[in-house]
């Protein structure tokens, strides 16, 4: 990934962050389900040439993200997890390889048609362990669990898209073991201005033209805006602190366009 | 666009046990009752029912607050619940 960084850098120039101030903001949660169910169906899903939109947007690097944000969430064998905005299941996948056939893993998200490419891609993988997930379709500000009751929690490239963050991370440490861990991997709100520039540009050149190829343009255009209105690494710190965990930490991954915050 | 096999469809699917289990009211916090007729999960003493997609072999349920259906006045006791059993 430092490679492929750096001859993109050579190209990215200096444009001003401000750039993204002028792409309108997804503010409605109506809007965003409306969003997610219509690119459901190419989100992850298996294309006739075995490509799928995010493979091609990271160039495979998604699934390190996901497996490193797995690891730092500290899921063990056994384990009875949430993994949350889950989408088509990605990570949920990679929790119940964690967990195995004795843990149990409960996938969430606002979008039924996420989910139920979610339940087809479980359906048609034969691995047994998968058979420890569920799927519930839910609100992320209004989660339907009891106080304590996951050993640890996921949520990749969802806490952005929530309407409340506050509320999100309020429901999560509700649901979460005293001692145990969230995960929360999402796009890096980078306050080094070349990083910044470097991911403007990559998702105006790169991902918007790629998702034109599924015709999605208008769906990730809002990317831009998104991670403008996101909340930076140390933000998110403070913000896990003022919810209570007691402990909070934010890597930066993927040459700093990922970030990863792990809150205890 | 996906397809899901007509081999895991099933008519009447109920929820499973296990996810019967993990789930409470998302407003409440308060335990849920599985209603296998209604194929819904319901919270009685709000009179709030939640669905259960049918579309697959275990059926998602449906927990978000604004998709809760209000539960008729006029609907049969709970067997469980005598504080909501009606008047003859």
């Amino acid at each position: 990934m430092a490679s492929l960084h750096l001859s993109f850098c050579q190209l990215a120039g200096n444009r001003p962050p401000s750039h993204r101030s002028r792409c309108l903001p997804v503010r409605c949660a109506d809007d965003r389900q409306a969003l997610f169910n219509r690119i459901a169906p190419v989100y992850d899903n298996v294309r006739p040439i075995s490509l799928h939109l995010n493979d091609l947007l990271s160039l495979g690097q998604h699934r390190v993200w996901k497996r490193m944000a797995v690891s730092w969430s500290g899921a063990k064998v056994g384990d009875n997890v949430l993994d949350l905005c889950c989408g088509s299941g990605d990570l949920a996948f990679v929790m119940s390889e964690k967990v195995g056939p004795a843990g149990k893993v409960t996938g969430l998200d606002f979008s039924n048609e996420q989910l139920l490419i979610a339940s087809s891609r479980q359906h048609s993988r034969p691995k047994a362990c998968y058979k420890n997930i569920k799927w519930v379709e839910g609100d992320a500000l209004n989660l339907p669990f009891s106080d304590s009751y996951f050993d640890a929690i996921t949520i990749g490239y969802g806490l952005r898209n929530v309407v409340d963050k506050q509320k999100a991370m309020k429901e999560m440490y509700r649901v979460l073991q005293p001692g145990s861990k969230v995960s929360v991997l999402d796009f890096n709100k980078s306050t080094n201005p070349f990083t910044a520039s470097f991911q403007e540009w990559m998702i105006d050149t790169v991902v918007v033209p790629a998702a034109t190829g599924f015709g999605l343009a208008k769906e990730y255009r809002y990317l831009n805006s998104s991670i403008q209105e996101f909340l930076t690494g140390k933000e998110l710190e403070k913000l896990a602190l003022e919810t209570g965990f007691s402990n909070a930490r934010y890597f930066e991954v993927g040459g700093g366009l990922m970030g990863n915050l792990v809150a205890t | 666009m996906v397809r899901v096999s007509r081999v895991l469809l099933r008519d009447g699917v109920g929820i499973s046990k296990t996810l019967s289990e993990i789930l409470v009211c998302p407003l409440s916090k308060q335990p849920l009752r599985v209603c296998e007729e209604s194929n819904s999960l319901i919270r009685d003493a709000i009179g709030v029912a939640y669905p259960v997609s049918p579309y697959i072999v275990d059926g998602i349920p449906c927990l978000v607050p604004s998709d809760g259906k209000i539960i008729e006045a006029d609907d049969k006791p709970k067997p469980d619940d005598n504080s909501m059993r009606k008047d003859p």
